[in-house]
């Protein structure tokens, strides 16, 4: 073997990455086929889409979480962008004090950010209504996180917020890497303001858009702990909250009176394995291949 | 009327004076170049023209017309840039295109300015293709159209042959020269490059630390260099200087330095005495090294010469192509 220098190199890092993400990957997959001890092939699947109560809860996660993706998709990302760009502004003063106070969020706890904005929409303690009274506005106020129209919205939201530093940043360094020249022959040719943002510097950022995108993706459907911390596991106001993460760690680990499951659960998080695996296929496949990379 | 006249330009960077005024005037039609040594202020004097940094006080007019508070697509100028600044995105006719697009020139117009250019630069083959499958010469020739499409009063170029190997430098250079000739246009080229200045220029601007040292014609340089500093950028090998005592030739009045190109010194049996310490033969020419009381001293010799290392010479320049300059570097007849 005169190559077995290779395994020997590659050996630490595989068996580290086997250890802790294939082999646990595997276990759920199998622990989805089993039930009481005993294999029952796709029998947990047919129960989590066929059984009446068992499907209404998982289509319900499973539609909150779109909208939960949806409302990144269409609120952070594109003020992370609008933010990028003023930042490149060279007219911008005080552009790192706004990088700086956009991104400090992002490396808060959950824990906190969900707890102050607990505290700052509570009707009861909370500075919103008074905020809002202050303006002359109190009759827009109501206890979002309370109803069940507005509190998915309300924690997307909250979330955006919380994470709109991450596109900003990288859309940042994207729009950065534009070189001056392009942008002064752009001047030149006339195309300037947000003409040139739209001909010139988005059409150059959108690999980093595409990457934007399934990153939040992938965050959303993975999404948990905000849910978690704000409403509790159950998700509540009855379960308008509820998203993927939350309805598999009621099943998984049992909540009150529920008793846990881990067949189950581990059903639910191989079909959340299965739909991001999927979508990141087909952006992997279909659409990154076709987004050009630009060397300038 | 001059197609492009400076009055007064200055430019200061915070506390530093980059451009301490000039005054110029370009004539319609002319093929004007600055050159200068890097850190001149030639390429910031051109991007004043083009409007893209702003003068700290002064004039520029392009056609009669001041146009200091135009921005740069309004001066009715097209740039063409070191590194091309292709737009990466759009294809080579998309690229040519963009300027009239964005003017809302009716698309056939546009098209048919794009076929125009694109026939000039032999580019007709490659309009769909994108900036990153085109070679360097290629992507030159693309950012010249771009320009040409505009039919711009004024060409700018800055420093457009840099990025290029030496056979396309040399290819490229006479190519503008007929570019220039067939539209008939003023352009104003930046280089520190001389012989792209002394090949394709009517008129040389001579820079120096922000300030015009001398402008002429390119033969107008090379025989009555205005002061020293001129004396030694234009010309390769460099003028030879030397101090007026030592010259063997009789200086005029006030002149205390005798400059003295290598082609107009000659090996004699009298003159300076010096030794020889390097020989570069280059076929046609011979380029002798010498070092003696003097100082330095480069010849050029026609054809090929066999010079030993070490063997003591003696030269003599020729009073009729001397050049003198006074104690503040200027020239003295």
């Amino acid at each position: 073997m005169k190559r077995a220098h290779i395994l020997v190199f590659l050996a630490p890092a595989v068996i580290v990455y086997t250890v802790i993400m294939v082999l646990p990957l595997f276990a759920t997959l199998q622990l989805s086929l089993f039930r009481d001890g005993g294999f029952v092939g796709l029998q947990n699947f047919r129960t989590l889409f066929g059984d009446t109560r068992w499907s209404a809860s998982f289509w319900n996660a499973l539609g909150n979480n779109l909208w939960f993706f949806i409302v990144h998709m269409l609120v952070q990302n594109p003020i992370g962008i609008l933010l990028a760009a003023l930042l490149s502004s060279p007219r911008l003063r005080g552009a790192a004090f706004y990088r700086t106070a956009i991104f400090v969020p992002t490396i808060l706890s959950f824990v906190v950010v969900g707890f102050i904005w607990k505290l700052i929409l509570s009707p009861i303690w909370g500075i919103a209504p008074g905020m809002l009274d202050a303006v002359g506005l109190k009759s827009l106020f109501s206890p979002w996180l309370g109803k069940e129209g507005s509190a998915l919205t309300t924690l997307a939201l909250i979330s955006v917020w919380q994470f709109v530093g991450i596109p900003m940043m990288l859309i940042y360094a994207a729009l950065l890497s534009i070189p001056d020249e392009v942008l002064e022959a752009a001047e030149m040719d006339g195309v300037t303001g947000w003409s040139q943002f739209w001909k010139i510097k988005l059409p150059l950022i959108l690999p980093s858009i595409g990457i934007i995108s399934i990153l939040t993706f992938v965050g959303n459907f993975n999404a948990f702990d905000l849910i978690y911390v704000a409403q509790g596991a159950l998700a509540g106001p009855n379960f308008s909250t509820d998203i993927l993460g939350t309805f598999f760690y009621r099943t998984f680990f049992g909540f009150q009176l529920q008793l846990g499951d881990p067949n189950m659960g581990a059903t639910i998080a191989t079909v959340m394995f299965g739909i991001i695996l999927a979508v990141v296929c087909v952006y992997l496949f279909a659409i990154q291949t076709r987004l050009r990379r630009y060397q300038f | 009327m001059h197609a492009l006249e400076i009055r007064n330009l200055r430019k200061t960077f915070g506390s530093v004076e980059v451009i301490p005024g000039a005054d110029l005037a370009v004539e319609p039609g002319e093929f004007c170049v600055f050159v200068g040594p890097s850190g001149c202020g030639k390429s910031t004097l051109l991007r004043m023209i083009a409007g893209l940094e702003e003068p700290t006080s002064g004039d520029i007019l392009i056609g009669g017309q001041r146009v200091n508070d135009l921005p740069p697509a309004k001066r009715e100028i097209a740039m063409v840039f070191q590194s091309y600044a292709l737009y990466p995105h759009l294809t080579v006719a998309g690229n040519l295109g963009l300027a009239l697009k964005q003017a809302g020139t009716p698309r056939a117009e546009v098209e048919a300015a794009v076929k125009r250019a694109a026939s000039m630069l032999a580019l007709e083959p490659l309009l769909q293709r994108r900036p990153a499958e085109l070679s360097g010469g290629q992507r030159q020739r693309v950012a010249i159209g771009r320009a040409i499409v505009r039919r711009p009063k004024l060409f700018l170029f800055d420093e457009p042959l840099s990025n290029l190997d030496a056979a396309l430098r040399g290819q490229t250079r006479i190519e503008l020269a007929r570019l220039h000739r067939e539209l008939g246009a003023t352009m104003i080229y930046v280089t520190h490059d001389q012989v792209e200045a002394m090949t394709l220029a009517d008129r040389i601007v001579v820079l120096n630390a922000g300030r015009i040292a001398q402008i002429g014609s390119p033969m107008e340089l090379y025989n009555r260099p205005a002061n020293r500093f001129v004396a030694g950028f234009i010309g390769s090998p460099s003028m030879n200087f030397l101090a007026a005592e030592r010259s063997g030739l009789t200086p005029p009045a006030g002149a205390v330095e005798l400059g003295i190109r290598p082609e107009h010194i000659a090996l004699a049996d009298h003159g300076i005495p010096a030794r020889v310490t390097h020989v570069e033969r280059l076929g046609h020419e011979t380029l002798v090294h010498t070092d003696g009381e003097a100082g330095h001293i480069t010849l050029r010799l026609v054809g090929e010469h066999d010079l030993p290392v070490d063997q003591p010479v003696h030269l003599r320049p020729d009073p009729a192509r001397a050049h003198w300059f006074g104690p503040d570097g200027n020239r003295c007849d």
